[in-house]
């Protein structure tokens, strides 16, 4: 049974996950303006259809706002903090190339997302032990080919420390 | 607290003004997209806001951006009005600063070198048409 509607692949978290657009810290608000027909804002059109879930799902925290015919040619506008604004005209460009010129000015650059990455990495280290909420395993004992659990497993005779007392003062005599 | 918060999380909104009846404060509703957790689309999610006008210039129907108030200045009120970005009936376009109505521009785009008080007679007369005597057959 296919996925329902036109263009359903835009509806997997797969395709939102490769949303290559991520913002600076300073971009709150991005308002698409365009026109529902015309060729001049075709791009614009398909940029609304098949980027904007992408990039929002990247940027939970901007406000993204849409306007239909309320202006001849189609533009984006960004509201950064402190009340700084961009405009970037969009009539006859291609989505594709809408996306690459909003990620070349306003976007984080790939070197950046990778060492964000790398950064959340490495506080994720699987070398490090403690509550299963945020590590990967509790004890040593869980691992396998370690000692196991006395509570779960008996200790051979010779690692009980109690053996080993004996043994031992048996050899102090 | 040494340093001074906003008192909202949202510093910067735009929304569009739903109301102006109060005074010096108009109300406005901002859609956000929100994710749609089993159909993974994204919808328009609504939420009003109040904002301080000082000088009261909304009207309904006003596309409005919203600054947050370093203090809340009364219990609704959050943020103050930083600027109309498309006022109703009077949308102007951002590249050419013409105003506009839909797809269609209201003023000319070129300054036509031409004046457009003279009447119709008086382009006549400029062009200096007089009705010459007809030419004698030879």
């Amino acid at each position: 049974m296919p996925m329902k509607g036109r263009f359903p692949i835009r509806r997997t978290l797969e395709y939102l996950q490769k949303g290559e657009v991520v913002f600076k810290k300073s971009v709150k608000i991005m308002t698409v303006n365009y026109n529902t027909h015309g060729d001049l804002s075709e791009g614009a059109r398909k940029f609304v259809f098949f980027n904007i879930p992408q990039i929002q799902y990247k940027n939970p925290w901007i406000q993204i706002m849409m306007f239909k015919n309320m202006t001849p040619s189609p533009f984006l506008r960004f509201y950064l903090d402190e009340g700084e604004q961009v405009l970037v005209d969009v009539e006859g460009k291609d989505h594709k190339e809408i996306t690459n010129h909003v990620k070349m000015i306003l976007g984080k650059s790939d070197k950046v997302l990778e060492a964000e990455a790398l950064a959340k990495m490495e506080l994720s280290n699987p070398a490090n032990f403690g509550p299963k909420k945020y590590f990967l395993r509790e004890c040593i004992s869980e691992v396998e080919g370690q000692v196991p659990h006395p509570g779960f497993v008996p200790l051979p005779k010779e690692m009980t420390g109690k053996y080993r007392a004996k043994l031992a003062a048996a050899s102090d005599e | 607290m040494p340093t001074r918060q906003a008192s909202v999380h949202a510093k910067w909104i735009i929304g569009q003004v739903i109301g102006a009846k109060m005074k010096k404060t108009a109300k406005v509703r901002v859609t956000r997209l929100v994710l749609d957790p089993y159909l993974l689309k994204y919808y328009n999610k609504r939420k009003t806001y109040f904002a301080h006008d000082p000088l009261e210039q909304c009207t309904v129907g006003d596309v409005v951006l919203l600054k947050a108030l370093p203090e809340k200045r009364s219990k609704h009120v959050n943020h103050e009005l930083a600027e109309i970005v498309y006022k109703v009936g009077q949308v102007v376009d951002p590249f050419t600063g013409k105003r506009v109505a839909g797809t269609q521009y209201l003023e000319p785009l070129t300054e036509s070198t031409e004046d457009t008080e003279v009447s119709l007679m008086g382009k006549l007369e400029r062009l200096n048409i007089t009705a010459s005597s007809p030419p004698t057959a030879s």
